[in-house]
């Protein structure tokens, strides 16, 4: 028996030896990062499969790029489309996985920033300069900053699918009754309306943290605005970050005012959505959201008649001393990206240009609510005033300052969100927070 | 000859399950070990291998060593209830409550254990929402109104929040497990301990612990197994916020993989687990072989 067993045991082991070893080891294989040139000009004949991975699953956006993708095949039939779809959340997990494994689609999605940028530098993003620039004919229909979100040493690697900005949004029967004229204009303007809101009985501002990212859009805004912009770039970069500038501790004690003077108590125990149904339902007079879930703020999005109907936005003023871009607005557009070891890839980029023509850019605005990048696409007809009115605010904004979680290394990121979480609960102290940053960002610059 | 068929068979059957252990379960250990030695992203061409550095850096991370005592605290608080409240209840189920009630009782202890961990962490979301949640109310009804906390949100309540939730999903499981091993009980021990005179509390002390020694040891094993191998109620619930106060090492792992890019140390993080639950384990089944007991 005991002879059988030390058998069986050197069987297994002989079994995973070889195994190990056939399977070689993952990681190692790598692509060149510079991949061959690719010929990215529509092809003649267009034939094969292309495969799409999107983070758009939610069934609120699904349609519309099943829709898309139906189009196109039906356009041309002798192309197949395997559309893959999934959430927000487990799309950071599944293209990380696909990009081990060297199984990225021919398409995919990314956000803007560093989270583009560790493809682009991992050498699995096509260059797309040749048919997207600012100078080519598919690459003038949309907007400039929108584009140039997606640069990276001045080549083009993305194709902007929405645009996306943070606004401040009111009630105006809440400011009415607060006895505000309109919404403030600088930020102690804002803190000082606070106040008046309360004791007017509303909560001035609904804020849910409960997973953070809410936190640092509000510091997304105010980084840029206390700090100067060559500064902001020179942190931003994992390479140089070192996040000394007074200008950060400024920026968090700005939002620890926010909290303290106009948002509700226990903001990281509440989700996003709870405390925007606060809003919706005219419980609080402001709420800080993204120009996407603007379709939120009518009776079919849940808001009450008077809400629905009663409401504006401002951009999130700065301190009036403020030495950043004070012009500035956060916000970016997500893309897609072409694989740089696609063999289908001038197919992906006809598939892309159709995707991104006026007529599907309007669509989308009008089926799931997302201002696209494509210049025109808001009418009337297919959007709320306050979204035309918001992309109009939008072209006047000097730069984007896309989201800190995604410009920045995600070490350094992180490091703001724990912190940002802290002073939210009041258990952290912004020089304590910028500590932390600090000594994030010099982990990343030494492994740079 | 005869022998050698048989021998050959028996490799044949059981070649299978073989397989399928080195591939999915022994070959990632091996390479996960191997893989924790080197600094390597999911968009990185060149893994570089560091020697000991992924280990030098959680023995220095704050947040790993935090997320640790989240697990024993974990292990602890589950061990009291999944272990200690469960084998009290499927006593006090099995020899004080009425036939009658016996089943329905059972059922609604396990019902929680049928819900998905996904919609459990969701319900105990709003279960603990600072502003209409119903255990702030509960409180407050009570006259406990000064308790009302922000329990997700706080640093220092929010782990006990989701270990909250878990034992509320896990107890009833693992009482009806125990029910099972009661029910095997040979009658006649108890009414020899009736007959003695013993009553409740001796009959559970003396005769029920000693003969549920294996089903106990088994229960030990899949709770503190479990607490270090949590990861879904947390993600549901905080994400290891806020400020990183409710990590475990497996969302601690999670992070460092999939939103941070260090994957060799993340693979680091997963080799210290598995040592963790394959101590425990090996510990467990030498302790339950040297005491079993047979009747």
């Amino acid at each position: 028996m005991k002879r059988t067993i030390h058998k069986s045991a050197l069987l297994a082991a002989t079994a995973a030896a070889v195994l190990i070893a056939a399977c070689g080891a993952p990681g190692t294989s790598g692509t060149a990062k510079t991949g061959k040139s690719q010929d990215l000009a529509s092809p003649a004949t267009k034939s094969g499969t292309l495969s799409i991975i999107t983070k758009f699953a939610d069934p609120k956006y699904a349609p519309f790029f099943v829709d898309v993708a139906k189009a196109y095949e039906s356009a041309n039939p002798g192309v197949k489309v395997n559309l893959q779809q999934v959430g927000d959340q487990p799309y950071k997990d599944k293209i990380r996985v696909l990009s081990a494994s060297k199984s990225l689609p021919d398409i995919y999605f990314s956000w803007a920033g560093d989270f583009a940028n560790k493809f682009i530098r991992g050498g699995l993003a096509t260059d797309l300069t040749s048919v997207v620039g600012p100078s080519s004919s598919w690459g003038k229909t949309f907007s400039p900053a929108a584009l140039k979100a997606f640069e990276y040493q001045g080549k083009n690697y993305g194709v902007p699918i929405d645009l996306d900005a943070k606004y401040m949004v009111y009630n105006k029967v809440a400011f009415q009754k607060a006895g505000l004229s309109g919404p403030p204009t600088s930020l102690a303007d804002l803190l000082s309306d606070c106040g008046k809101l309360k004791a007017a009985g509303y909560t001035p501002i609904a804020f849910g943290n409960q997973f953070g990212w809410p936190a640092i859009h509000y510091l997304t805004q105010l980084n840029t605005f206390d700090v100067p912009a060559a500064t902001l770039a020179k942190d931003y970069n994992p390479s140089t970050g070192e996040f000394t500038d007074p200008g950060y501790v400024k920026a968090l004690e700005q939002f620890q005012s926010i909290v303290k003077e106009c948002s509700n108590p226990s903001a990281n125990g509440l989700s996003h959505e709870a405390a925007q149904a606060t809003f919706l339902n005219g419980k609080a007079a402001m709420h800080y959201l993204e120009l996407l879930e603007f379709p939120a703020i009518t009776t079919k999005g849940g808001a009450t008649k008077e809400v629905a109907n009663n409401w504006d936005f401002f951009r999130l003023p700065a301190a009036s001393d403020a030495p950043g871009d004070k012009n500035a607005l956060t916000g970016a557009p997500d893309g897609f990206m072409v694989n740089q070891g696609s063999k289908n890839a001038a197919l992906a980029v006809d598939f892309l240009k159709f995707m991104t023509n006026l007529q599907n850019a309007q669509k989308m605005t009008k089926q799931i609510g997302y201002p696209s990048p494509v210049q025109g696409s808001a009418t009337e007809a297919n959007s709320v005033p306050q979204q035309r009115k918001a992309l109009e605010d939008m072209a006047s904004a000097s730069a984007y300052a896309i989201w800190l979680d995604t410009v920045t290394n995600a070490d350094v990121a992180n490091a703001f969100l724990a912190g940002a979480e802290g002073i939210a609960n009041g258990s952290q102290t912004p020089q304590q927070v910028i500590q932390a940053v600090q000594k994030a960002a010099a982990k990343v610059k030494k492994q740079s | 000859m005869n022998r050698q068929i048989e021998r050959w068979r028996t490799w044949v059957w059981v070649l299978p399950a073989v397989v399928l252990l080195v591939v999915f379960v022994y070959y990632p250990i091996v390479d996960n070990i191997r893989l924790s030695f080197f600094s390597w992203s999911a968009f990185s061409t060149s893994p570089a291998f560091v020697g000991l550095d992924n280990y030098t850096t959680a023995a220095t991370d704050p947040v790993f060593w935090h997320s640790l005592w989240n697990n024993v605290l974990y292990a602890v608080i589950s061990l009291i209830f999944q272990v200690g409240l469960a084998l009290v209840l499927a006593a006090v189920l099995e020899e004080v409550v009425h036939q009658r009630l016996r089943g329905i009782l059972r059922t609604i202890y396990f019902i929680p254990a049928t819900i998905s961990i996904t919609v459990a962490g969701i319900l105990f979301s709003f279960v603990y929402n600072p502003q209409i949640g119903l255990l702030n109310r509960a409180l407050g009804a009570v006259g406990l109104g000064s308790l009302a906390q922000d329990w997700l949100g706080n640093p220092q309540t929010a782990i006990f929040g989701v270990i909250g939730m878990s034992q509320w999903q896990s107890i009833g499981y693992t009482a009806v497990l125990f029910v099972v091993a009661i029910q095997r009980i040979p009658r006649e021990l108890y009414e020899a301990a009736k007959v003695d005179g013993a009553g409740h509390v001796r009959t559970f002390l003396s005769v029920t612990i000693p003969l549920l020694r294996e089903m106990t040891t088994l229960v030990v094993i899949l709770t503190m197994s479990g607490a270090f191998l949590v990861f879904n109620e947390i993600m549901v619930m905080t994400a290891g916020g806020p400020s990183n106060s409710s990590q475990v090492l497996n969302t601690w792992l999670y992070h460092n993989a999939f939103l941070t890019d260090d994957m060799g140390y993340a693979s680091a993080i997963g080799t210290v687990i598995f040592v963790i639950t394959f101590s425990i384990s090996a510990a467990q089944i030498l302790i339950t072989r040297r005491r079993r007991v047979q009747w």
